[in-house]
């Protein structure tokens, strides 16, 4: 299929002398770098972004990143897909290697949100359900109320994901909180849309993150190249009345991506998924096929999601630690599979660790997700 | 009341006791919409605008805490309803007046009242769901 060769990320975290261009600009720089390749070489240019537009009223940022990165005159495209830009642009980039249009293409995905009154996100103020109320905690918050109603699912065992998060995210650097937390420390925590609090919501962030990919031919002399088994992207399906603690779209996306991988759950080492709130990473448990259903609650508290367990999920601190810089997020996730998958993730390395997923998904319609990304990657 | 507007048009009308939701209804597919909508999702077909009635059940619900958008009361709830009248789940805020007595599994019924801004800034109606039993009315 393709191969990915560099990655570049920056730190995550409020960063407010940065500019999106000047975060995208060291991601690549840096991803470049990571494989000795030369600018001169990249033959197409794919950006995330996905709030620019709306906070500084800058659109085809792209062309401005690659533009100092020395990459002119071929293709740069522009995403923008909520949460899942990064790992949309990512799918764009695959596409161009697999239809022969370039060998190399470099992908950037870069977030400045730090800024004073962003407030919640929604889903636009054109949407009637964000006249009436609609915040994206409160969308979670309410699968959560709903998934502790059904399963016995516990404030505990929610409590638990961010306690597993910021355990992780001590053993990353460039994390965004590496503070660790205590169950009763997260409970604590202000409370933002019951039952979740404070510390069970990511937290916004400047960022970046970059991969270089590469046709198969191309990256014959890599020797740290890591394989693209599968890559899927999907929108919601927007079924009314369907049960809310069981992610259909998680559950459709995941298993056309594990056929076209020719696996199966128990063969993943290592998930990076989308734990935008303690609840998320629950349910994508289950719609991942990690454990069974209504059992996500169980599974966090029993250590098995954490590194040393059987599935360890969100090593690198996940959103909820490492932090949200939405469109550096899905490449984020993409960029530590392949640090674990190279054996190069230092303190935080899974043992043994040949095959990893990336689940990302994005944007609130109708009670679903508009978007969802999983991607399989081998070494 | 009846001076402010309404938060967005097309979403409710006055009914003999109350309010009722406002949708879209396809008679090929015999399928509700909410909100409105001009052509059926399923067929491309041509809707009709209809009641979608006053009466539900609330499959979940949240109580917002942090600042509220659109100036809407602190804190505010919102819940997914599962409507009486058609096979239908939807987003709508509760009465600010009864949160922590609206619970899953709770009957409710459309009310209408000043509440918040619209994307205007200026004050407005929005609907919201109170216990169908309202308390306060007995």
């Amino acid at each position: 299929m393709a191969v990915i060769i560099g990655t570049g990320i920056t730190a995550f975290g409020p960063q407010p002398d940065r500019t999106i261009v000047s975060l995208g600009v060291e991601a690549g720089l840096l991803a470049l770098q990571d494989c000795a390749v030369s600018h001169l070489e990249v033959g197409a240019g794919f950006f995330a972004n996905a709030l620019g537009a709306r906070l500084f009223g800058d659109t085809t940022i792209g062309q401005n990143v690659f533009a100092e990165l020395g990459i002119t005159r071929v293709p740069v495209i522009n995403t923008e897909n909520a949460c899942t830009s990064g790992s949309t642009a990512f799918y764009l980039a695959l596409q161009s290697i697999a239809a022969g249009q370039s060998d190399v293409v470099l992908v950037i995905g870069a977030e400045k949100m730090c800024v004073p009154g962003l407030g919640l996100i929604d889903s636009g103020n054109a949407e009637i359900e964000t006249q009436l109320g609609m915040v994206t905690p409160a969308s979670f918050a309410m699968r959560a109320k709903r998934h502790m109603y059904n399963y016995g699912t516990t404030r505990e065992q929610l409590a638990a994901v961010t306690v597993k998060s910021r355990r992780h995210a001590a053993l990353n650097p460039l994390a965004q909180f590496r503070t660790p937390e205590t169950v009763d420390q997260v409970l604590a925590s202000p409370r933002i849309a019951d039952p979740l609090t404070r510390s069970q919501c990511c937290p916004i962030a400047d960022g970046a993150a970059a991969l270089v990919l590469a046709s198969d031919e191309y990256a014959a002399k890599f020797e740290r190249a890591i394989r693209v088994d599968a890559a899927v992207l999907t929108s919601g399906s927007y079924e009314n009345q369907g049960d809310m603690t069981q992610w259909e779209t998680d559950q459709r996306t995941a298993t056309q991506t594990y056929e076209k991988a020719g696996i199966g759950p128990k063969d993943i080492d290592i998930v990076e998924c989308h734990d935008a709130f303690t609840i998320a990473e629950i349910l994508h448990y289950e719609g991942l096929g990690l454990c069974k259903p209504g059992e996500g609650g169980n599974l966090v508290e029993s250590g098995e999601t954490s590194l040393g367990g059987r599935i360890p999920v969100n090593v690198s601190g996940g959103l909820l630690s490492r932090g949200h810089p939405v469109a550096a997020t899905g490449i984020a996730q993409l960029v530590e599979l392949v640090f674990q998958l190279r054996n190069e993730a230092g303190r935080r390395q899974v043992e043994d660790c040949k095959t990893g997923l990336a689940h990302c998904m994005g944007g609130d319609r109708g009670g679903d997700t508009k978007s969802c990304t999983v991607v399989v990657l081998s070494r | 009341m009846a001076d402010l507007p309404p938060v967005a048009e097309n979403i409710y009308v006055p009914s003999k006791d109350g309010f009722e939701l406002v949708g879209a209804y396809c008679d090929h597919c015999e399928k509700c919409f909410f909100p409105l909508r001009e052509h059926c999702s399923n067929c491309l077909g041509d809707t009709t605008q209809t009641s979608l009635g006053s009466r539900g059940v609330v499959y979940s619900f949240t109580i917002v805490r942090t600042k509220p958008p659109f100036a809407l009361p602190q804190p505010y709830g919102v819940a997914y309803i599962d409507l009486a009248g058609c096979p239908l789940r939807v987003f709508c805020l509760l009465d600010p007046q009864q949160l922590g007595k609206i619970h899953i599994g709770s009957p409710v019924r459309l009310w209408v009242g000043p509440m918040g801004v619209n994307n205007a800034g200026q004050p407005c109606l929005r609907p919201f769901f109170r216990l169908l039993n309202n308390p306060s009315e007995q």
